[in-house]
Parts: structure tokens; sequence; C-alpha cells
């Protein structure tokens, strides 16, 4: 008897300190159906059930679900945003040039009202990350929009590989060298810092396997070496398990990573930003995971001046895994406007264009095999317009993420704020705030460099 | 324990008598009157609550040499005791603070190495100072611990100042100033999430919540290899030695679970925060502080977490806002925002409604807002009982002091609340405290009534203040001073107070507001501006003729004591 109620408190007991995030079941009805991967469907049924597609087709049934007509409308896979920094308490830990310890999971705020709004954009997926103040910045997190249970662990999707903040160029070395004086000063210094920081790694790896190996054999009373959690990151991406996702601009320290990481045997890197990536576009294709791009965002600083709005369809055509990333508040409301330039200036397909905000974001983040367009068995994180997404007139009516509804249009009410000062009727509200976030937390040191180069902070 | 401590204090006079050359003895029969007649007290007939829920009519409770010698109606009284005639009055417990910083000074700003790299710095320049002790920073005769004796407050767990972990808390008796007034030092790890900041450029390394949670995990897995090192050099030859690193021995009594992280966390994020710590690394834990529980009820009751409940309630700058005229979605805001300012005043009842034994932390809330604060609380649902076990033998648990102090029992510490009226009463004052076997009186106030409430400019019997003041004010950053100019104006008071320039260099002025003398004492605030923030500072202190002696206190850095001399006035020359 004692044994079948330790054996029911340990069920109970486990499903309840996990939570479970919600799981939907829905069908929608008579849709076009834009899968991305699959072609377009018309008048086409998606069945949902317990937060996964479950068929599609026509003419389906389903008993005790919700119903959805969306005769007239499109449905496309939730929006995916490969670069963002909604939900974040602080984004950059910019007191050192190596901060692969730090983890961003630590530090998402579940009630930041940009996640109501990047639902409103169809935005079912953001990957947050760390800033780009350091040459290896800290461990991003991806997150599911599962806006409303104030838990952030809620929001984290965690069957989603770990994925880490890498950035090159004027940020770390006016952040390290000119803030505080240490290296990285240049160009080279982030490489060497990075190059250091591997090879440390390498040392470490090599101490905890001395170690453990130590400590099997019989009558031996190895001493464990220091703990690093530094370290132990790195050396987890030497090992294949995190993917880099690298803040860029210019071409050559674009080329310079690759080269470092073919050195070190990495594979698993994604270029952010990487507005001169048009020039080593077969390299990025043969060997990295892709480049997540601006439509026509740039000249906000000296390193950002060589660009195009044809990067996304040059990368594209020369078979780079491209999407189209926000990098900001603002513009992750309306990510498919975005995609919707690069196909006005490369006149890419419909297709091309919306698997620059669905599938290849999803393969850049490790997750294209559970997200990023509609196919049975793959989680339901889906979108409803009024008109084609990329139509400028379309507008998002019903956002799901897992089946379960988090934003309708017909049920949008003006506030939709989780908590609320105790005390203070109008919040504090950042003029900057709109602007792209990756040097959030990061004063200027030098201020008399005019504001045109400074006003814009990727 | 006393009668050690008086054998003590008996041998440092005749030390004294010595060294002063004195050539009899005179110092043993207490020429200075210091000495109190007797240790023994019986306070009779008053309502006496010796539990939460428990309570005594017409009950007597004799005290001798600091213990609690019994309760009851029918006591005898042994001749030497001094009678308090407590006929009318309510005595409760002696509150306990389970996380005060009372009396704790902040320790001096870490001398940085020339060259430091900021993203290596030194652990004290980080803010990590495990090994240091709250009791080297106490001052037992600062103004703040008669500030809060004065409301009740007999025992505190006193949290070292500084950064990140700070050190190791202590507890202590607010009771006389002969004693050292320590019942345990080195009782919880101090920790919060606090960056140093500093230096130029961006600061050094931890600087946001980001590095603070890497850098706990890295000094507490550290300290665990540190300690599996000492334990395996104390047990192998042929070993290298141990590097010695005061960091990771400061945290064995933590890895061992021998004291628990004492952890401020405010709201429930910063809780959550706390608690996947604690479940990725074991410690045993106290969330001190904590201001929103709503939504973490859950959480903290599966990770068995203790809470201190902060004593600080939000400003009410809401429940009586204008709605007329306000467009709808302005009406909408402010329902909004009277909704969440109601709701933290409930979070004490929620803590009791949800089985949570929590106790409350006076740790950045003002010792004048404390009994309006819980019984704010307590007209938003938090019981009677609630209120006193979450002041006595909940604080007492959490601390491990639950043998001999938190209730009005035989053999348990002298600490006592002696009030006017029941707690939640709106009237009752504290009349007397008793603090570790001591008396401490307080001037009770007649009941307000609605004819001479506050006497704003000269009512009868106010003293005079107009002049020019020189004040000297002792805060962790240092002394500072200024004047405070005063001047009549129409049926009050105008005046303008100078201090030190916060963006540093030369003097800076405001404008006193709300110049208020009613009796003796004199309050005021005003406002200070600093990093584009403006501080509110209040000032409230006795006027003694041409002295003055206060306290001023910023909202969330505490009270510091003030004093200031009235210059004398020109005329008289």
């Amino acid at each position: 008897m004692k044994k079948i109620i330790i054996a029911a408190l340990m069920v109970f007991g486990f499903g309840r300190v996990e939570s479970q995030t919600p799981k939907g079941s829905v069908l929608i009805k008579n849709a076009t159906v834009l899968t991305v991967t699959k072609g377009t469907l018309e008048n086409t049924d998606v069945l949902v059930e317990n937060g996964l597609i479950k068929k599609i087709g026509k003419n389906l049934q389903a008993s005790n679900i919700q119903v959805i007509d969306a005769t007239g409308k499109y449905l496309m896979p939730g929006i995916i945003d490969a670069h963002s920094h909604v939900a974040l308490d602080a984004v950059n830990e910019a007191t050192a040039p190596i901060t692969s310890e730090v983890r961003m999971s630590d530090v998402i705020d579940p009630y930041d009202i940009g996640l109501y709004r990047a639902l409103a954009g169809g935005v079912t997926i953001s990957h947050a990350l760390h800033g780009s103040a350091n040459a290896i910045g800290g461990q991003s997190v991806t997150l599911k929009h599962r806006y409303g249970s104030g838990n952030p662990s809620d929001l984290v999707m965690t069957d989603a590989p770990r994925t880490i903040k890498f950035a090159l160029g004027e940020n770390p070395t006016r952040v390290h060298g000119r803030g505080n004086g240490i290296q990285p000063r240049t160009r080279m210094g982030v490489e060497a810092v990075i190059r250091n920081g591997f090879n440390e790694a390498l040392q470490y790896k090599k101490a905890w396997e001395d170690y453990n190996a130590a400590l099997k054999q019989k009558g031996a009373n190895p001493i464990p070496p220091a703990y690093s959690e530094r370290l132990q990151s790195l050396v987890d991406i030497l090992d294949g398990k995190v993917i880099i996702h690298c803040h860029s601009y210019r071409a050559d320290e674009i080329y310079m990573l690759i080269k470092v990481c073919r050195e070190f045997g990495i594979s698993k890197i994604v270029f952010q930003h990487v507005n001169e990536g048009f020039k080593v576009a077969p390299e990025l294709a043969e060997y990295t995971m892709g480049a997540s791009v601006f439509a026509d965002w740039w000249a906000y600083k000296f390193e950002v001046y060589y660009s195009t709005a044809y990067n996304a369809a040059i990368l594209m055509e020369n078979n780079v895994i491209t999407s189209i990333n926000s990098d900001s508040g603002e513009l992750i409301r309306h990510l498919y406007h975005e995609a919707g330039k690069a196909q006005r200036y490369g006149q890419l397909t419909d297709e091309q264009t919306l698997a620059l905000i669905t599938i290849n974001p999803a393969k850049q983040l490790g997750i294209a095999d559970k997200v990023g367009s509609i196919e049975e068995g793959k989680q339901a994180d889906l979108v409803i317009f009024d008109g084609h997404p990329l139509s400028v007139y379309a507008i998002p009516q019903m956002t799901f993420v897992d089946g379960v509804k988090y934003f309708d249009v017909n049920e949008d009410s003006d506030d939709r704020r989780l908590k609320v000062s105790a005390t203070e009727a109008l919040e504090p509200i950042y003029l900057k705030e709109h602007e792209h976030r990756c040097m959030h937390g990061v004063d200027f040191f030098f201020t008399n460099f005019g504001r045109n180069l400074f006003t814009h902070e990727h | 324990m006393l009668n050690a401590q008086f054998r003590k204090k008996v041998k440092l006079l005749v030390m004294a008598a010595f060294i002063l050359g004195l050539q009899d003895l005179v110092a043993q029969s207490d020429p200075k009157g210091e000495r109190r007649v007797t240790g023994t007290y019986a306070i009779q007939n008053a309502t006496v609550t010796t539990a939460p829920g428990k309570t005594l009519s017409k009950a007597t409770i004799l005290i001798k040499n600091g213990i609690i010698e019994s309760v009851g109606t029918n006591i005898s009284i042994p001749k030497d005791a001094q009678l308090i005639l407590a006929d009318s009055l309510y005595i409760y417990p002696g509150f306990i603070d389970g996380a005060s910083s009372a009396g704790v000074g902040k320790p001096a700003d870490a001398e940085r190495p020339a060259n430091m790299d900021p993203s290596k710095p030194t652990d004290e320049v980080a803010g990590i100072t495990p090994w240091r002790n709250v009791l080297d920073y106490f001052d037992k005769n600062n103004s703040q611990i008669g500030d809060w004796r004065k409301n009740g407050v007999t025992i505190a767990q006193i949290v070292p100042e500084g950064g990140m972990l700070p050190g190791k808390s202590a507890i202590v008796t607010f009771g006389h100033s002969s004693s050292s007034n320590v019942i345990a030092a080195q009782v919880g790890m101090s920790a919060r999430f606090r960056a140093l900041g500093g230096g130029r450029g961006y600061g050094v390394y931890p600087g946001t919540p980001l590095g603070i949670m890497a850098k706990y995990r890295d000094v507490y897995k550290n300290a665990e290899i540190s300690a599996k090192h000492n334990r395996l050099f104390a047990s192998t030859s042929g070993l290298a030695r141990p590097e010695i690193n005061k960091t990771s021995e400061a945290m064995y009594p933590v890895l061992d679970k021998n004291i628990p992280m004492v952890f401020e966390a405010s709201s429930d994020i910063e809780v959550r925060r706390v608690l996947s710590l604690q479940k990725e690394l074991g410690f045993r834990v106290v969330l001190a502080g904590v201001t929103e529980v709503d939504n973490v009820i859950s959480e903290i009751k599966a990770a068995n977490a203790a809470v201190l409940l902060s004593m600080k309630l939000p400003e009410d700058k809401i429940t009586k806002a204008k709605t007329e005229g306000l467009s709808e979605e302005m009406m909408q805001r402010t329902k909004r925002i009277q909704e969440s300012y109601e709701n933290m005043l409930k979070q004490a009842a929620k803590l009791e409604a949800a089985g949570i034994p929590f106790g409350f932390a006076g740790l950045g809330s003002k010792s004048a807002d404390m009994l309006k604060n819980l019984r704010i609380m307590t007209a938003n649902g938090l019981s009677e009982n609630g209120l006193v076990a979450a002041l006595t033998t909940n604080p007492a648990n959490i601390l491990g002091i639950g043998k001999f102090a938190g209730t009005i029992e035989k053999g348990k510490l002298a600490n006592l609340v002696i009030m006017t009226g029941p707690i939640l009463s709106e009237d009752a004052q504290v009349k007397h405290v008793v603090a570790d076997g001591y008396i401490f009186d307080y001037e009770v106030k007649p009941k307000k009534n609605g004819n001479e409430a506050k006497t704003n400019g000269s009512g009868n019997g106010t003293v005079s203040i107009e002049g020019v003041w020189d004040y000297v004010s002792d805060t962790p950053a240092g002394s500072s001073g200024g004047t405070m100019d005063i001047k009549r104006d129409g049926n009050g008071y105008k005046g303008t107070i100078t201090y030190d320039s916060p963006s540093g260099g030369g003097k800076a002025s405001s404008e006193m507001k709300n110049i208020t003398v009613s009796g003796n004492t004199l309050s005021f605030s005003f406002g200070v501006a600093a990093n584009g923030m403006s501080l509110d500072v209040e000032v409230s202190g006795e006027v003694n003729v041409s002295q003055f002696t206060g306290n001023l206190s910023l909202t969330d850095y505490g009270s510091f004591p003030l004093k200031a001399t009235k210059k004398p006035n020109q005329s008289n020359f």
C-alpha cells in the first residue's frame, strides 16, 4: 500500500513540477494554406490536435473542438524572428569580451508587452539574443510566444537547441578596446579573443577529461580542476552542441570567422545582419547555416555603409539559408512587410519570400523539424491573415502557438498588459526602444562622434 | 549569560579606574548611577498575547535579568521587583525583524588595483565578500536601532551592506548599549541581485542580472570543488596543496547547508531567479524583502523556501486620483493601477491564505511607516493572528531562535511590546518596549482630536525654528552637511537647505517642503536631483532650544542620523 502511495505521489508530483505549457486543438476550415515547403493549398482544412498539426486536407471533420471558418483567408506558419531582444530584462553583460557563461534564459521578462505586439504581427517564435557588446556574448534562448502566464519558463522552447551570440567589428572593439582599454581594440583583436577562447576551452576540456579518466582508476585521488561555465560553453560549441549566431557586417570579418570555425571544426554557425554578405555568398552557402539579414536597413554606423536591399535575394540565389529578422520591438510587428521588401528588390517568389521569415529562420535555430512550415506532425504555430501576407494591405487576424490562440484581432482589447505599476499612471516609455536593441544597456563612451554614427545601435 | 556580562563590565570599570589613577575602587559602587536598580520587573494586570491567538486577561509578567520568569494571573511578586502597572495595556511578544539593515554601516569601497582589468575584477571590487561578518560593520548605538525598537522590534537579523554576496548576517537584540547585543553571529549568507558597477566605461563584471546569475553558479560550484580538494588533501598524501581562496572557504557553511542563503528578492521574477538557482545548486534559502508573491506562491511552496515579506508598501498615489474628465482610456488605465496598488496591499494576506508561515523584513523600508503599513496589510485581509505570527513566531522559526524568542513564556528572553491598545487599533501606540530585559519608555501622545491636529506654524507651546541651522548627517557615504535656513511664511514656514552636490564639487540647495512643527517635533522634506533622478529626502526629529536631533531618510536607502545646531541670532549679539 505504502509503495503504491509513493508511486502515485511521484507520478502526480512530477506532473506538477514539470509544468506543461498549454496545447490546443482547433480545426481551421477552407483557408488558402501557404505551407511554405509544400506549396499553396486552396480551400484546405488544417486540423490541430493537442498542439500538433494532425491533418491537412479537404472536408476534415472533428468533434468537440473549435472550428474556425477561414474562407477567403490565408493561413501561414507562425513567423519566426531569428534576431530579437523582446521579453528580456537585460541584454548585454558588456563587462567582459567573453561571457559565454551568461544565459538569456535567466533574464526572461514574461510580462513584456512586446510579446503580445509580436503575436499581433503573426510572430510565434523569437530568438532572444544576447547583445553585441562582446566578441563572445551570452547563451541565447528560443522563445515561443505563450504570452500570459507570467512564468518565464513557459516561454522557453525547450526542444530548441542551444545557441550563443558572437559579435565582430565596431561594437566589441568600442566597448572593450576604447571603453575599457582591454583587448579587443581592433578587428584583429576580436579574432584573437575568439581563438584564445577556443584554445583555452580545449585545455579546459582536456583537464576535465583527464580528471574523469583518473577517477575511474582504482585508488586514484585526482583533484578536480576549477569549474568554468564560460569555458564549458565554448567546449560545447566545439563539440557541436551549440549554434553560433554572429553579429557581423563586413565581408572580410565574416570570412575571417568562417576560417576560424573551420580551423576548430565548427560547422554550426549563422551570421546575423551580414550587410556585406552578398560579397561572400558562396562561402556562406558552403560553410555556414546561413545569414539572417535586414531588408533595407543600413548606414547607422561606419561599418554598415556598404549595403544593399538586394542582399537577401543575392544570398538566397546563392543557396545561402537566408532569413529576415527584426532586432527590434517595432519591426517584429510586421516582419511580413520586411520580407516583402526583399521580394520587391530581388524578385523572389512568394514561397522564397515567406521562407525568409518561416522555414529558413527555423533552420538557423535548429528547429525546422518542428516548426516553420505547415506540415502534418509539426507544432501548430499558425497565423491567419485576411489577405495574402505579402500584400501591404494584409492584417493578421489570429495567431496560434501550439494550437492555442494568443491573438485575435476581433478580441483585441485596448490594454493587454499582464502587469501594471502600482503607482504610475504613465509608465516611462523610452524613445529609443523602437530602435535596434543589440547595444541595449551599453552607454556610449564616446559621445562626440556625431549623432548619425550612433543613433542606431545594433 | 547576564552574570558573565555583568562581571565583565565590572572588570572593565575596575580597569578604567586603574587607568584613571583612582586610588580607591569606587567604580564598583557605580558612582555615576549607570547601573539599574533592579533587573526584576513585574508588569501587572495587562492583556497579554503570549503567542499568536493566545491571549490572557489581567495577566502579570515577571521578568528577571533578561528572562521571563513567569506569566499568568496568579503570580507572587518578589520584593525587589519594580512594578509596572499595565491595567489598560496590551502586551505582545517582542517583534522580530527577519532581515534588517538597522545600524549596519557600509564597508569602504574596495581599493582598485592599478590597471585593473574590469572584466576580471577582484572579488571585493565585484561585490563578492562572503567572508565579511556584518557585526564588523554594526553600530549598536546607531539611532536607527532606537527607531525600530520604538516600533516594537526587539530582535533582528541584520544583513551586511555591499554587493551581490556582501557577507554573513547575524542576529542581534535591540537591547541596552552596555551589551554587545549579539545573539548569534554568521547565521546566514546574505545575497542579492546587485551589481556594483562603477569604473569608467562599462563597469566591472558582473554588471547585470545576466552576469550575476552566472557568477552565483561560478562561486558556488568552485566552492564545492575547493571543499573537495581540501578533503582530499587532508586524507591523502602526495597531492598538490589546495589554493586557499577566501570566497570559496566562506561558502562552505552554505554548501554544508549549515546556514541558508538570505537572498533579497523583491518581484516575483526575482523570486523565480532565486528559486531556479536554489533548484540548480541546492542551497537552503530564505527570500528576504519580497514585495510580490501572487504569481509564485506554488513555486515558493514547492521549494520550501522561507519568506520574509517586505514591510514597505507602494506609495498611494492613485486611490484618490480624480477620474472625472478623463478619457475612457485613461479611466481604464487608472482603474488598473488602482487594482494593482490594492493588490500590493494584499500580499501578506495571500501568503497567509496559502499557508506559508512568513515573517517580515524591515530592509529598505522606513521604521516610521512600520505599524501603519502592517495595519494596512491587516485591513487588506491579513488576520490579527497572522500578523502577530509574522512578527514573532514565524521569524523566530525561520531564524532558528524559536527556543528562546517569539512568545511570552517562562524561560524565554524578555522581549515585549507594550501598547496602549490592541495592535490593530489605529490609536494603539507603543508605550514601553522590553528588549533583552531592559525597559524603554516612550511618550504616548494623546489621541488626536480635530482641534489640535497639525500645528502648522506657531501653535501654542511649539518651539521656535526660525533661523539658520548648521547640520551634519552621517550617511554610509560619509559625513556631509550644510545649512537649513528657515523663515516664517504666513502661518507656516519656508526654507532652503544646502547639501553636498551629488554631482560632486560644491553645494547644491533645495527648497524645504512641508515644514511642520508639532510639539517639539520638526519635520520637512526636500528633493535632490542626482543622475537625472529625483530623490525624496525626509527629515524628522526633535528640537531642543537650538539643538535638533533627528533622522534623514532616503526612500530606498534607509535612514541616517542628522544633527543640527541653530546659529545664534544676530540680534542677540
